[in-house]
Order: structure tokens, then sequence, then C-alpha cells
């Protein structure tokens, strides 16, 4: 074999050029995909923020549900989402921090931890529509009554194994020597989680936090047959409560204008609640992770 | 609920000012014990695995009355008749995988072509803005996708597509057969199409990050033997992903058969087997949403719920098996 | 590192190969990682069917110039090239176009090993293919000729249809040569080959890499100076950025001539 290889040598031309068209077809595809990807998707959001914005004013945020035709607002609906969401939050969270500090901590290595984590993907992934089925069977049929206290424990099952999850994942970001040097201190195990690991977790949690409550505030399905709807303000757990997303959805399938425009300018909301809510979570573990 | 706050440390009894650390067993002394701690710990994981199995038992226990009264017929006929209290569910469950994996087969092109564009081709500086962007669109409530759908899609569908091409299609054809149905938009084939958008996002961004998993060296010594970036991308990174990619498919998959709001809207919402791709339909949650509050009857409810529980064996099925490919630290 | 930063006043001595026996010619070559400055006007002969050893202490700049010899650097958006690297007559920074082919020609190895998730034959009928249709029956005389100059043949014989990646590491770093030989390229360029491997498996590779000399040109990347005195014709000496001294190895580590390669090669910093 000859070292003074000449150009042409190891490779044939026409393959080169096949291999080059080809190439180029599969880059142009991938554009193209690309394209339609982001052009449907900004119709939809061009869409939601047009008719979004067409459809607020003040009245929206005071003033409760309209009778068809008549002057109205989402006051209603938008404190009952605020209610439900944060009833549903503080008990999701007490419980989701709690499981997910079990399974970082406590659970290497058993059965038991291997069982629960795969649940918790399943129940992340499970339809939101049967949790609303469930929470029926448990809260609403026996106590003969929708009500609020239903929902939030609905959107507390939903934001719960998302809570679960992301405690787990920021707890085991933490070193082990912070956890040895702990304990090397002479504090028992429970004492180094609760004072060091989840301190040093917070801004994680934090953002576990604004992930499952994004998940939640724009769910609908699982309230339609807990918490039902309400067209009058109320705080009353044991009573129906409205919320954005039911509202939205009555609305928008209603015949009336008014309704309709309503119906633009709730989704607009909740839209940009989530997108907030999702930034700053975001924002939260970029500040973290760049030490 | 911290009890951490109080002191681990004590001032001895006799006014000494040695300070006690250790209690009259020699322990360390400090506030709540780990055994205590753990037991919370464990009680909270307790009660996650109780909703599951609340759940699975409150859909068995409240479809039992249907599922035992209709037997096997529940799934085979498509009779859905609250007045005459008969219910066959083979509507809404072809009406489920088929809007599924028709919207599966609608968006994995695409959302692999974005993951692939985003990772490999464009310029990096716009790739990670894009990225997010896609991350974020994956976080938007369903019910906005369903309602542009209804109010933008269904009526530019049905007068540019669906008309046109009832037109064309020769009667008595298999085309006229398969374009067959009433000309309002709502149907089998805009359900699929907006939970197509819908996934799009959440698939192409689980892609995205598989494909930025794969190592550089790996990349680098692909193109290091002169590979194009058609071959690396097709011939080793999908490859060295595929497990884990067929994972985000299922995935993908899990979410469009358990879509309740973006369909609800648009599918038209009737019991009938569907007979052609623009027929009206149903799926099992939009049969849900939109009956269980109206529901007199026992045996209605009961029905409503067998659906449920059969709708909780298809996506159980399917995200088990995504999560077993995926494994653990796949993603969200 | 108490050193003293080479400006352009640093003596630097080179002691290159005749004009005629070289492949690559690197001249004056300037490398950016977005703004920051990696390479200064930096020249490097490598010498036609010799092993020329890239040395110098962490950061110096040695595995950067290698990864411009075939371009691979045009994966990262901000890295830029600026000099001349001639090889065949023309200057490779010149033709962003045509890096397929000027792969073809100076294949590469890298610090850890990278088999594809393929078979061990598929992982060297894939780079072939790439550049040649080839039938069957000549694939398994490439595929097996491959793998016996890699030294590797005899090891995997009998398994050549199972994955690449149950070899063990050293076996794959082999394979790694064999799939970057396969393709019949004129230069190998090796980035600290054996720095995953344990001895006896660095042995094996570098005389692995002896036996390829009489076909191939090699640019060898390494930390282990040991190992650059055993197989190395050329030593190029790098430090912050420049190439400080350049001459054959006979004489390298004998007498090195500037004092920051001699503190280097006595251990004083590095």
């Amino acid at each position: 074999m000859s070292a003074t290889a000449k150009p042409g040598m190891n490779y044939n031309r026409g393959l080169h050029l096949r291999r080059k068209i080809y190439n180029y077809i599969f880059l142009a595809l991938t554009g193209i995909a690309t394209a339609i990807a982001l052009i449907a998707l900004f119709l939809i959001m061009e869409t939601l923020v047009v008719k979004g914005i067409a459809g607020m004013d003040l009245h929206v945020f005071t003033m409760s549900q309209p009778a068809p035709d008549m002057q109205g607002g989402l006051l209603n609906a938008i404190v009952g989402s605020l209610v439900m969401c944060a009833i549903g939050m503080v008990i999701a969270l007490f419980v989701g921090i709690l499981a997910g500090t079990w399974l970082a901590e406590y659970g290497d290595g058993t059965v038991l931890a291997t069982v629960v984590r795969f649940l918790n993907d399943i129940l992340i992934s499970a339809p939101s529509i049967l949790i609303g089925l469930f929470v029926y069977e448990l809260l609403v049929r026996p106590f003969h009554g929708f009500s609020a206290a239903a929902g939030a424990v609905a959107l507390a099952l939903l934001a719960m194994p998302v809570a679960t999850r992301a405690t787990e994942d920021i707890m085991r970001l933490q070193p082990y020597a912070l956890r040895e040097a702990g304990m090397a201190l002479g504090a028992n195990r429970g004492l180094v989680i609760r004072s060091i690991i989840w301190r040093a977790s917070t801004s994680g949690l934090m953002t576990g936090a604004l992930l499952s409550f994004a998940r939640i505030s724009g769910e609908t399905a699982p309230l339609l047959f807990t918490a039902l709807g309400n067209p009058f303000l109320s705080f009353k757990l044991t009573q129906p409560m409205s919320a954005l997303p039911t509202t939205i959805f009555q609305f928008a399938m209603s015949a009336y204008d008014d309704w309709q425009r309503l119906a633009w300018a709730g989704a607009l909301l909740i839209a940009a609640t989530v997108l907030t809510t999702n930034i700053l979570g975001r924002a939260l573990t970029r500040g973290s992770t760049q030490k | 609920m911290s009890v951490a706050a109080s002191s681990t440390q004590m001032a001895a009894p006799d006014g000494t000012k040695t300070l006690r650390v250790t209690d009259a067993q020699g322990l360390p002394r400090q506030p709540g014990s780990d055994r205590l701690f753990r037991l919370v710990c464990l009680t909270a994981v307790l009660a996650m695995m109780a909703t599951l199995i609340g759940l699975v038992g409150s859909l068995v226990s409240g479809g039992w009355l249907a599922l035992s009264h209709f037997g096997f017929s529940f799934f085979t006929t498509s009779t859905w008749d609250p007045v005459a209290d008969q219910y066959g569910a083979a509507g809404p469950i072809v009406g489920t995988l088929a809007t599924a994996f028709l919207a599966l087969v609608l968006s994995l092109p695409v959302a692999v072509g974005v993951a692939v564009f985003l990772v490999e081709i464009c310029p990096q500086a716009i790739g990670r803005w894009l990225a997010i962007a896609v991350e974020l669109l994956a976080g938007i409530p369903s019910i906005v996708y369903g309602m542009w759908g209804l109010f933008v899609l269904a009526p530019w569908f049905a007068a540019n597509v669906q008309l046109p091409l009832m037109m064309a299609a020769t009667p008595g054809s298999w085309l006229e057969t398969l374009f067959s149905g009433v000309p309002n938009g709502a149907n089998i084939f805009t359900a699929s199409l907006i939970l197509a958008v819908m996934i799009l996002p959440y698939m192409a961004a689980i892609l995205r990050e598989l494909l930025m998993s794969v190592p550089s060296h790996m990349r680098e010594a692909a193109y290091g033997l002169g590979c194009t970036q058609r071959e690396v991308v097709l011939r080793i990174m999908l490859p060295y992903v595929r497990k884990s990619a067929i994972g985000a498919v299922m995935l993908g998959l899990g979410r469009a058969l358990g879509e309740t709001m973006a369909v609800t809207f648009i599918i038209g919402n009737s019991h009938n087997f569907p007979h052609s791709l623009f027929d009206s339909g149903s799926t099992i949650s939009s049969t849900i949403a939109n009956e269980f509050t109206e529901a007199t009857g026992d045996m209605h409810l009961s029905a409503l719920i067998a659906l449920g529980l059969v709708l909780f064996m298809i996506t159980f099925v399917t995200i088990a098996a995504a999560r077993l490919l995926l494994g653990r630290g796949g993603t969200k | 590192m108490s050193f003293v930063e080479p400006t352009t006043d640093t003596p630097t001595v080179m002691i290159p190969p005749p004009q005629g026996d070289r492949v690559i010619d690197v001249h004056n070559l300037d490398f950016f990682y977005g703004k920051n400055q990696a390479l200064w006007g930096v020249d490097l002969p490598v010498a036609r069917n010799k092993v020329t050893a890239l040395i110098g202490p962490s950061g110096c700049g040695k595995s950067t110039l290698l990864r411009t010899l075939n371009r691979i650097y045009d994966l990262y958006a901000g890295q830029t090239a600026k000099g001349e690297i001639m090889f065949d007559g023309e200057n490779i920074l010149d033709q962003a176009k045509n890096s397929e082919q000027l792969r073809a020609r100076i294949g590469m190895v890298f610090q850890r090993p990278t088999p594809f998730p393929m078979s061990i034959y598929d992982n060297i009928a894939f780079g072939v293919r790439l550049h040649r249709s080839v039938a069957k029956a000549e694939m398994d005389e490439i595929v097996e000729r491959s793998l016996v100059r890699a030294a590797l043949w005899d090891e995997v014989k009998d398994k050549l249809n199972t994955s690449g990646l149950g070899l063990s590491g050293g076996q794959q770093q082999r394979l790694c040569v064999a799939r970057g030989i396969a393709i019949n390229p004129d230069v190998l360029l090796l980035d600290e080959p054996a720095s995953a491997l344990d001895p006896l498996s660095t042995a094996k590779l570098e005389s692995t890499l002896m036996e390829l000399k009489d076909s191939l040109t090699i640019v060898i990347v390494t930390h282990n100076l040991q190992q650059a005195a055993r197989i190395s014709d050329y030593t190029g000496f790098m430090l912050l950025g420049r190439m400080i001294e350049f001459r054959p190895s006979s004489d390298a580590f004998v007498s090195p001539e500037t004092k920051a390669m001699q503190d280097y090669i006595t251990g004083r910093f590095g």
C-alpha cells in the first residue's frame, strides 16, 4: 500500500455526492418539521393572545359570572381557582416532600422504594380525569354533594406525585459529604435531613412546588365532577365552587358571544399564569445550579 | 413541622457552665428522634401508595355494576343509550385508540425533526432559546388547545379541507367512505390533529433531552470518520438512545390516550362506532367529561366509571412500558 | 504553576523535518474559543510515516492543536482557527465544505473509547461504507485486515457480530484504531488514546501504533513522557498555547534547549 495516497483513492466521488445530497434533504426535512411546529404553535398563541386581550377588561377581575347577555366577569372562578389550588398545594407539598424525602434518604435498596417510585411515575402520567372519578367516589358520593374540598383534594392528588418526584431528585443532588459532615457532628439522620439537606435544597424545592402548581392550575377534567362549578362567588369548602378552567369549558361550549369572549380572557389568564410559574421555576433552578 | 429549631444544647440543671449535649443514657440530645421522622416520611409514602390503590379500587367498585351486568358485551357493542339503560363501550374505546394513534403518527416525525434540528443543526445560541420555548409550550394547559381547535381549526378545516375532499372523492369509492361525515370540522381527524399539536412540544422536549444525552465523544468519533450530519443522527445518535426514545414515544401516546379537554371540544361527541376519518366520535375521557354530571341512573354512572377503568388499564400498560424503557431519571 | 507566561520573546527552538517529508504543515495558527485565544502562532511540521508526539502541561493547547488538524472543532459554534494548515497542497482551513472528505483522509482516535452502538464488524464496516461502496467479500477482508493491524483480530474473530460495547476498555480503543485505519487515511490523530487504559492495554496499543507507522503518519497527544519517548520520532513541547520546542525525539528528552522544556521533562512543573 502506497503511503502517498492521492485524493480520490479513499473514497468514491459518486457515493460522496449522493451522501451529500441525502444530507441536504435530511437537513431540509428537519428544518421543515421545525417550521411546521413553530407555525402551528404560533397560530395557537396568536389566537389566544388576540382574543384573550380583546376579552379582557376590568370587569373580568371585579365581577362574577354574568347571566347570558349581561355584564360580568370571572371573579368567582379566579377566586375559586386560587382557593382550591392553595389548599391542594398545601396538602400535596406536605405529603410530597415527606414522601420524596423517604425515597431519597431512607428508601435505597428496599423493594418498597422501587414499587413506590414506579407507582409515582404512573400517577404523574395517569389521565387526570381518572383522579376526578376517584375523588368523586371518595368524597362526593359518600357526602352526597359536590364540594370545593373535593376539588382541592383532586388537585392535591395531581400535584402530589410531581412534588414527590421533584423532592427526591433535588435531595439526591446534595453531595453525600454534606450528610456525612452532619452525622460526623453527632446529629441523627433525621436532624441532618431537616436542618441541613432541606435547607440546602430550598431553591430546588421551590422549583418543584412551582412546577406542581403549574401542573394543576390549568387542570379542568378532575374538577368537572368534584368542585362542579358555581355561578356565585363562594368561599365555602363544603359547597360547589367554580374554577377558572371549568368556567372556561362551560363558557366556550356555550352559544353566547359574551361567554365565549370571557372564555378567551380566562384562557389567556391561565396560560399566562402557567407560563410565568414555569419560567420562575426555571429561573430558580438556574440560579441555584450556577454556583 | 420543623422541630429542628429548638436548641440542641442545654445548660446543666445544677447551674454550672458545662453544656450538656447528651442525655442520661449518653445518647446525643436532639430534638425529634430519627425513628420518628422516618416513620412520618414512611406514612407519606404509604399515603402515596394508597392513592393509586384507592384509585384502582374505586374504579373497580364503581364500575362493577355495569361490568357484571353487561359482561364482555360492554367492550364489543357500541349502543350507548342512557334512555334504554343500554351501554356498550366499543365506540369510545375505539375512538380513544384511533385518535391517540393517529395523533402519534402525525406528531412523531415532526417531533423527531424538531429535536434533531434543535440539537444538531441550528446554531446553538438559537437552539437553546427555541428549546426553552418548546418546553414552555409543553406546559400550556390542554384546554387552550381545545378552544383553538373548536373556534379556529374546526371551521377552517370544514371549509378548506373536508368539503373539497368530500366533493372530490368519487361516489362509491373507498375514498368516499374514508371522507364521509358531517362537514362541521368536529371529527376524529381534527381531534387527532389537535392532540398531535398538543403532544408535539412534549415529545420534542423529551427527544431533545435524549439526543443531548449522547456523549459528545460519540458524536465527535462519528464526525471524525467523515460522517455527514444525517449519518451521525440516524446511524449513531438515534440508535444510541433507541430504548429511551421508544419510552418517550410511549409517554406521548399515554398523554394522548388520557387527554380530556383538547378532545372533548372537537371530536363531535357521538357514541356511534366511527366509520370514517371524518366521522364524529367520542373518546373515553370525552364521554366521561360530557355525561358524568348529568348521569342520573346508577347504571349510567357505573358504565361511565367502568369506562374510566378501561382507560386506566390502557394508559397503565402504556405508561408502565414507557417508564421501564426510559429507566429512572429519564424525564419528568 | 510557577513559570513565566511565554510571549513572542520567549526563546523557541524548531528543528523540523525536511520540507519534502512533511505531510501536514501548520503555520502561524491562532485558535479561539469564542473570544479566548488558545493557540498563538503555532507551527507544526508533521513528517510522513513518522510518529509526532505533542506534549506539555494540561491546558497548553496540545489537544486543541490536534483538533484543528481534521477540523473537528467545526462542530462547536464560536470555535475558530486562523492561519495555515497545509495538507496535500491546500490550506484545510479554507475548505469548510469538504470536512467529510478531509476526515476520511485524516482519521482520529479519542481519549475515551467510542465504539458505536453496533456490532464489532459493523463498527468497522460503517466507516468504510461512508466513503466507498464495497462488496461483502471485500468488506470481510477489510474488516479482518484492519483488526489484524490493530492487533485485535485474535481476540474478537469469533464474536464479530456481538456488540462493540461488550469489549474491555483496551479492546474498545483498539477497535477504534481499527475503525480509523479501515478507511485507509493518510494521517491518524490520537488524543491521549491511552489515558483511560491500564498498563497492559497501553503496551498493546503502543506496539500497534509502532507497526502502523510503516503505512501511516501518526500525531499523538500524550501527557505520558515515557510514552512519547518510546514511540515518537518527533516531539513538540507546548506551553500556554505556544509551540516552545520542536525537535527529533532522539535528543528531545536528553538535551532540550529551552528552559521551559527542561523544567517540564524533569518534572519541575506540569
